[in-house]
C-alpha cells in the first residue's frame, strides 16, 4: 500500500506543476529575428530569372510560380503557370497548405524584388520552407529573357551563350525579341495547388 | 526536438520501421502482463480485476504529464501533434460496439492479436469477427456514412472547451485517475473471483 501512496504523490505533485505553471505557447519552428537576417542576408532566397525561365521551359514539375502582386496585374500578365496570391492575403488559411509544404519549390515574383521578398520573409518567418524568391521581378525578367541585348562583339563566349538562352527563351515564352511585353499571352495552363499530405489517421486502441 | 514524426524528419518508411518495433514492445508487455486472458478485460466489467483500467488509464496520464512537461520546457512542440478529430455521434456509437465486442469477446484488438499469437482460440475467433466488422464497416460504408461524419467539430481539447488550462485538466484527470484506481480495488475486494 505504501508504494501506491508514493506514486499517487508523485503523480498528483506533477500534475500541480502542470496546472501551476502558465502554458508554452512559443512554436520553436519560428525562426529568430537573428535567424532570418542571416538567412535574408545569404541571398540562397534567389532565383535568376534565368533559373526560371529555364524551369518554365523544361515544364520542372517540382517549382510552383507564386504572383504576389493584385489580382489586376495578375490578368493583366503573368508567368506562364503562375498563381497568383497578392501580397495582403499571403496569411490567407487557404494557401497554406501550398505555402507550408515539401513538396515543391515556391517560386515569388512581383515587379521588382521588393514585394515577393517580403512575401518570402513573412513565410519564411513562420517556419515554412520551400519558398523562393525571383530576382529582379517582372521588370528584370522583361530585360533579359523577353527582350535581351545583344552583347557587344568583345564580349566572352559565355555572354553569347547566356543571349543566345535568352533568345530562345523568350521565343518559346511568347516574348519575341521586339516587344517588351508579348502581345499575346501564352494561356497559363491552371495552377494545380497542391494539397496538404494527409495526415496518416492514428490507428489507436489496446 | 519532438515529436520526431513530422513530416520531413523521418519517412514515413522509417516511421513504420519504429512503429513495428514499438508494437512487437507492446505486445510483448501485454502478453507478459497476463492481458492474453480474455478473463483479464472481462474482469473490468464484473469488477473482481481492474488491471486493465489501471495500467490504460496509468499509460494515458503518463503520457500526458510527459508531452505537457516536455512542451513546457520547450522540448516537445504540440503544435505540429496529430489530434483526432472528433465526430461526437459515431464516437459514442462506435465505443458502445466496441464496449459490446469488449465484453462479448473478452479481448481488445490488441489483446486478441496477443493471444492468436500464443495459440489462443478464443482470440483465433475473436479475430475473425473482428475482420468481419471491418469488411461490413467498408462495404455498407454508403449505408453509414451519413450518421459516420455527422457533427464534425474539428479537433477540440477538453482543456478549450471547458475554458481551463491544459495543465489545470491534467490535474483534474489524475485526481480523478487515483479516485477510479481506489474505487477499482474496492471494487476487486468486494466481488472477488478465485485465481484463474
Amino acid at each position: 500500500m505504501k508504494t501506491r501512496v508514493i506514486i499517487t504523490i508523485v503523480f498528483v505533485s506533477l500534475g500541480l506543476i502542470m496546472a501551476a505553471v502558465p502554458q508554452n505557447k512559443t512554436n520553436p519552428k519560428q525562426l529568430s529575428a537573428k535567424q532570418l537576417l542571416a538567412e535574408a542576408h545569404s541571398q540562397n532566397q534567389y532565383f535568376t530569372p534565368d533559373q526560371v525561365a529555364d524551369l518554365v521551359i523544361k515544364k520542372d514539375p517540382s517549382f510552383q510560380l507564386i504572383d504576389v502582386r493584385s489580382l489586376d496585374a495578375y490578368e493583366k500578365f503573368h508567368l506562364p503557370g503562375a498563381v497568383n496570391i497578392p501580397l495582403t492575403d499571403i496569411l490567407d488559411e487557404q494557401w497554406t497548405p501550398m505555402l507550408n509544404q515539401s513538396l515543391k519549390m515556391n517560386i515569388f515574383y512581383s515587379n521588382g524584388t521588393v514585394d515577393a521578398d517580403k512575401a518570402w520573409m513573412i513565410t519564411r518567418q513562420l517556419g515554412y520552407k520551400n519558398n523562393y524568391v525571383m530576382q529582379g521581378g517582372m521588370n528584370y525578367w522583361a530585360e533579359t529573357i523577353m527582350n535581351p541585348k545583344a552583347p557587344a562583339s568583345t564580349s566572352p563566349n559565355e555572354e553569347f551563350a547566356k543571349y543566345d538562352f535568352r533568345k530562345g527563351a523568350g521565343q518559346a515564352l511568347g516574348g519575341g525579341v521586339k516587344s517588351v511585353m508579348p502581345e499575346n499571352n501564352v494561356e497559363a495552363p491552371k495552377p494545380v495547388i497542391p494539397k496538404a499530405p494527409r495526415k496518416k489517421r492514428v490507428q489507436g486502441g489496446c | 526536438m519532438g515529436p520526431l514524426i513530422v513530416y520531413d524528419s523521418i519517412s514515413q518508411n522509417t516511421n513504420l520501421l519504429l512503429a513495428f518495433f514499438i508494437g512487437i514492445g507492446f505486445g510483448w508487455v501485454l502478453e507478459s502482463s497476463g492481458f492474453s486472458s480474455s478473463r483479464k478485460l472481462a474482469g473490468v466489467f464484473y469488477g473482481y480485476d481492474t488491471v486493465v483500467l489501471k495500467v490504460f488509464f496509468t499509460a494515458a496520464i503518463t503520457a500526458m504529464i510527459g508531452l505537457l512537461l516536455l512542451s513546457l520546457f520547450g522540448w516537445m512542440d504540440l503544435g505540429v501533434m496529430y489530434i483526432n478529430p472528433t465526430f461526437l455521434p459515431s464516437a459514442i456509437i462506435g465505443g458502445a460496439i466496441m464496449g459490446l465486442g469488449f465484453i462479448m469477446g473478452g479481448f481488445c484488438p490488441g489483446t486478441s492479436f496477443c493471444a492468436a499469437s500464443i495459440g489462443k482460440l478464443d482470440a483465433m475467433v475473436f479475430m475473425i469477427g473482428l475482420f468481419i466488422g471491418i469488411f461490413v464497416f467498408a462495404e455498407g460504408y454508403p449505408v453509414w456514412e451519413g450518421i459516420y461524419k455527422a457533427n464534425f467539430m474539428g479537433t477540440p481539447k477538453i482543456s478549450q472547451s471547458l475554458g481551463m488550462s491544459d495543465g489545470l485538466l491534467g490535474l483534474l484527470v489524475i485526481i480523478v485517475a487515483a479516485i477510479m484506481f481506489w474505487i477499482g480495488e474496492w471494487a476487486e475486494k468486494k466481488f472477488p473471483q478465485a485465481e484463474y
